[in-house]
């Protein structure tokens, strides 16, 4: 990380700097938050179009078993999989088409936190000389144990 | 029709008053004292925990707190200038894979709801544990095999 990159210039004025850094803040924020909209409104719609067609109910029914065993219903294994190959906006979108407790909510973003994104993080990863297949697997695996993990534990508590 | 605009209404607002305020708070601490302090701090604490490097340690902050995508380029820009051994990042590759962009990715779902607590202490906690267990496996394999390719995996 490069240092000393405001503290070695001439230090402009605290209310310009201020000024300057919540300008840029902002900029950012509203370039993220545009860059995170493109991605999720169409998995929302998208979502919702298979919601309608039926496509979630016969989703659901294959992936049941495995989201009982998280407290879920099968019907949540929709975010999972679009989070799994799109990316963690899209999971929101298709999340937010489902009615969860805060709980399954909770379970639910431990299992996609985990593991999101995996095509694009994984070119990352194979990038930096990993294996990019390797750790989607992993990232998957590792994320429904943490979340059955959570929901055992958010059942004692 | 009705449902899809409204909902994509109130996603839309919730994300927004959670990314802008996030920007523009990392904005204005990022070169400060604390935040540097910060950097120190965390590099004791994960090459105590996870045996990284002092070098490994920048890139891995980064990436936990910014995203993959980030730490990921630092990550090979360090693999290179610094000739970051294999191991190293191995280990950075697998805790970054399951935690990283904490701050964002984490708020997007308290903001619907999620428990904090869930998402970002359980969640690094797990991705630390498996970063620790692959590591003890990788010297397993290293001292039964020789530092071959299967180092790594």
């Amino acid at each position: 990380m490069p240092k000393d990159i405001d503290s070695s210039a001439a230090p402009p004025g605290l209310r310009a700097r201020l000024r300057r850094d919540i300008v840029l803040g902002l900029k950012a924020g509203v370039g993220t938050f545009w860059q995170l909209s493109r991605f999720m409104i169409p998995a929302y719609g998208i979502a919702l179009v298979l919601e309608e067609l039926g496509v979630i109910d016969v989703l659901a029914r294959a992936a049941a078993p495995v989201m009982s065993v998280l407290g879920l219903p099968g019907e949540a294994a929709v975010p999972l999989v679009v989070g799994y190959v799109l990316n963690i906006y899209a999971a929101v979108g298709a999340m937010e088409a489902l009615s969860l407790s805060s709980t399954q909510i909770t379970v639910l973003a431990v299992a996609m936190l985990i593991g999101h994104n995996l095509i694009v993080e994984g070119a990352v990863l194979y990038r930096a000389g990993m294996n990019g297949l390797a750790f989607g697997v992993l990232r998957a695996l590792v994320g429904l144990a943490a979340a059955a993990v959570a929901n055992l534990l958010m059942g004692v508590f | 029709m009705r449902e899809f605009l409204s909902g994509s209404f109130s996603l839309l607002f919730r994300v927004f008053v959670i990314v802008v305020p996030i920007m523009v708070f990392l904005e204005l601490f990022e070169g400060t004292r604390p935040f540097r302090a910060i950097v120190r701090g965390w590099s004791r604490l994960i090459g105590r925990w996870l045996g990284m490097d002092a070098e490994t340690a920048a890139p891995t902050l980064v990436g936990f707190l910014f995203g993959l995508a980030y730490g990921g380029a630092v990550i090979v820009r360090d693999t290179r200038r610094h000739k970051l051994g294999r191991r190293q990042v191995f280990l950075m590759s697998v805790f970054l894979s399951m935690v990283h962009a904490i701050v964002e990715d984490s708020l997007i779902f308290i903001s619907l709801g999620a428990g904090a607590f869930w998402v970002v202490v359980y969640r690094t906690g797990w991705a630390a544990l498996v970063t620790v267990i692959l590591g003890a496996v990788g010297t397993a394999a290293v001292r039964r095999w020789g530092p071959g390719g299967t180092a790594g995996h």
